[in-house]
């Protein structure tokens, strides 16, 4: 179970320094303050136990940075931020524990086997290294990569790379997934693969677990989430089903709703905000 | 075992598989460091075996040999060999064809001696023509003797007393023990031993920091609920353990390079046993887990491998520059030697191979550095870490 309430987060970017004699500028004339960039201003939502939900935005939308906040490597200005009734910011470590996170960077280390790079994770999660190792071929039987556990990953392709990346997030079996565009770069098999253990492990012989999914792709939504939110702008515009976000915006097709509700001149769609369910 | 504890150890344990897993990178680092020792020992035993060998041949170049019958007779009593010296030796000398200097007789030489009237002998050499600039002093000794003789029969014939000849006697004496001789041949060694540490540590530091971050691998490794600084001390230990095995293979390798030395004076001179090598890691140890830490540091704030390789020309450049004070001797040892990381290390290494004992402040200074410069780099690196995943 995910609650996030009220999350916003603003960088402060350099501001460019300029080229040629105009670099100097500085030494004559005050500083230029840096460009504040707010990435998330308001994201809300719940992502309950046994349910996918969606992550819906465009690019730029702060799906990236939400995300990198649940796993508390940027730490909020403002937030509620509860993994199962753990907060995130006070405690981190525990919060990690629970979870398992395929994040946007997804790199292996090449001189090392699949069953290497995953047992590794495990290890650093406190498994024992059995047990560890076990989970890696039970979790290689389900993504049907159990040819590769012995390979280095050095020449692997796009696919498989993914699929070691997702089972060295899911090794210690976390309650919570959260994956961070998941289906980049995958063929049409490796998506349905993907979209059927998702589904599994949704299920409560799967675990009943809790997963939160970014993307920017209409079809992985309607096929997959139970529940969309859509990001635009570091701002949740809207919640709920597909059909519930059909009806709000009176289309009979998403992406045509999904344009309507995050493309939306900012006053037109301010009513639209609602809790999830 | 602490929960802590296991997390180095499990981050130190893929590290260290994933460094010795570099085969092409660890190998070229090993038979560099480890033949090196051998390799400039042979190649410093080579040329002090050419100038011994020179020196034994007892040979005299002299041009114009004809014009000087008596300088031939004395030359040859000395049991030197008269030879008359190569036409064109002037150009051979600067080209460093010819290695011996060359005595230069002039052709009323046997006349004007006979007249008493000091004919001018010269010694061609050519100070840029090292062996033949080696020979210079052996020849010049040998010429005043020479005229040394020719005073005492001319003066011993008219009845005066030689002793006036030589009012004042003189001896030398060399306070330096053979040890201290050596090391003015050996004296680069502790530089190469460093170097090699260096170059050990260098892609292991890279790979686990810039590496990392180019892979894009930092980022999912922090969403594991390590702490940060156990990741970041197992990273160092992998790396410190990668260099301090080039340190001990390094140290090591000057004990069968002494073997094969060529020169005998040098294998009397150069005193290198397991208790040599042992102060050697006594030093290089601390230094070798410093400098991974600080390469670590320095790569962290690079997103790649390549440009945490430019910037750590920084402390190449240091490494290799700072012992130069050292070689130079500029303004002799002093205190504040100890306190400088590689100046320091290569102080000590200098005493141990001129047999000198080694003080407790001389030791505990340098290492009170090491651990200090190890520590600030680690909570640096483990201050970076985040941010450095971010970006």
């Amino acid at each position: 179970m995910i609650e996030i309430s009220g999350l916003a987060k603003s960088f402060a970017v350099a501001a460019s320094r300029p080229r040629g004699l105009g670099r100097f500028a500085h030494l004559t004339r005050k500083r230029v303050a840096p460009t504040v960039v707010h990435a998330v201003r308001d994201v809300s939502f719940t992502a309950p136990g046994g349910h996918i939900t969606g992550l819906l935005g465009p690019n730029g939308a702060g799906k990236t940075t939400t995300l990198r906040m649940l796993a508390a490597l940027i730490t909020p200005d403002a937030e509620r931020l509860l993994v199962d009734g753990i907060d995130v910011v006070a405690r981190p470590r525990e919060v990690l524990a629970k979870m398992g996170v395929l994040s946007d960077s997804r790199g292996l280390y090449a001189r090392l086997t699949a069953r290497e790079n995953i047992v590794y994770y495990g290890a650093l999660q406190g498994m024992e290294r059995e047990a560890a190792d076990a989970r890696a071929q039970d979790l290689a039987r389900m993504f049907d990569m159990t040819a590769l556990l012995d390979r280095r990953t050095d020449g692997f392709s796009q696919g498989e790379r993914m699929k070691t990346a997702l089972v060295r997030a899911l090794v210690h079996d976390p309650a919570n997934i959260i994956l961070d565009e998941p289906t980049n770069g995958l063929d049409v098999l490796a998506t349905r693969a993907l979209r059927d253990s998702l589904r599994w492990l949704r299920t409560p012989a799967g675990g009943s677990k809790c997963i939160v999914f970014s993307t920017h792709i209409m079809q992985e939504v309607e096929r997959l989430c139970d529940s969309v939110v859509v990001v635009a702008d570091g701002r949740t515009v809207a919640s709920g089903t597909v059909p519930e976000l059909l009806e709000r915006t009176g289309e009979s097709d998403f992406e045509e709703a999904f344009v309507k509700l995050a493309f939306a001149p900012a006053g037109d769609r301010a009513g639209d905000v609602r809790e999830a369910p | 075992m602490s929960r802590r504890a296991a997390a180095v150890l499990v981050v130190l344990r893929k590290e260290l598989t994933d460094a010795l897993r570099d085969r092409r990178t660890l190998l070229t680092v090993l038979f560099s460091s480890v033949l090196m020792g051998p390799l400039v020992l042979v190649a410093i035993s080579g040329l002090i075996a050419s100038l011994e060998s020179r020196a034994e041949q007892r040979e005299v170049y002299v041009a114009g040999l004809a014009n000087a019958p008596t300088l031939r007779n004395f030359l040859e009593r000395q049991t030197y060999t008269v030879k008359e010296a190569p036409p064109g030796y002037e150009a051979e000398l600067r080209k460093s064809r010819f290695s011996d200097p060359v005595v230069v007789v002039p052709a009323d030489f046997e006349a004007m001696l006979a007249r008493g009237e000091a004919p001018v002998v010269e010694i061609v050499s050519d100070s840029a023509n090292q062996s033949s600039e080696a020979s210079t002093g052996r020849i010049e000794r040998l010429l005043g003797g020479f005229g040394r003789e020719r005073a005492v029969l001319n003066i011993a014939l008219r009845g005066v007393a030689v002793q006036l000849l030589e009012p004042i006697q003189i001896e030398s004496h060399d306070l330096a023990s053979t040890q201290t001789r050596a090391t003015r041949i050996t004296g680069m060694l502790p530089y190469f031993v460093m170097m090699a540490v260096l170059y050990g540590a260098l892609t292991a530091a890279l790979d686990t920091t810039a590496g990392e971050r180019e892979r894009g691998s930092l980022e999912p490794l922090l969403m594991n609920p390590t702490e940060r600084w156990a990741i970041v001390a197992g990273k160092w230990g992998a790396v410190a353990c990668v260099s301090m095995l080039i340190a001990v293979l390094s140290s090591f390798s000057f004990l069968p390079g002494q073997w094969v030395l060529r020169s005998d004076t040098l294998a009397a001179m150069f005193q290198y046993g397991l208790r040599e090598a042992l102060l050697f890691l006594v030093v290089l140890l601390p230094f070798a887990a410093a400098l991974s830490a600080l390469l670590m540091a320095m790569a962290i704030r690079c997103k790649t491998f390549k440009e945490a390789q430019a910037n750590s020309t920084i402390v190449l450049l240091a490494v290799s520059l700072l012992p130069l004070v050292n070689v130079f001797n500029l303004g002799g040892e002093a205190p504040w030697h100890l306190w400088v990381p590689a100046l320091a290390q290569n102080t000590l290494m200098t005493k141990v191979l001129k047999g000198e004992a080694l003080g407790w402040a001389e030791m505990l200074i340098p290492l009170f550095v090491c651990v200090l410069l190890a520590a600030v780099s680690v909570w640096f690196v483990a201050r970076m870490l985040r941010h450095a995943a971010l970006k």
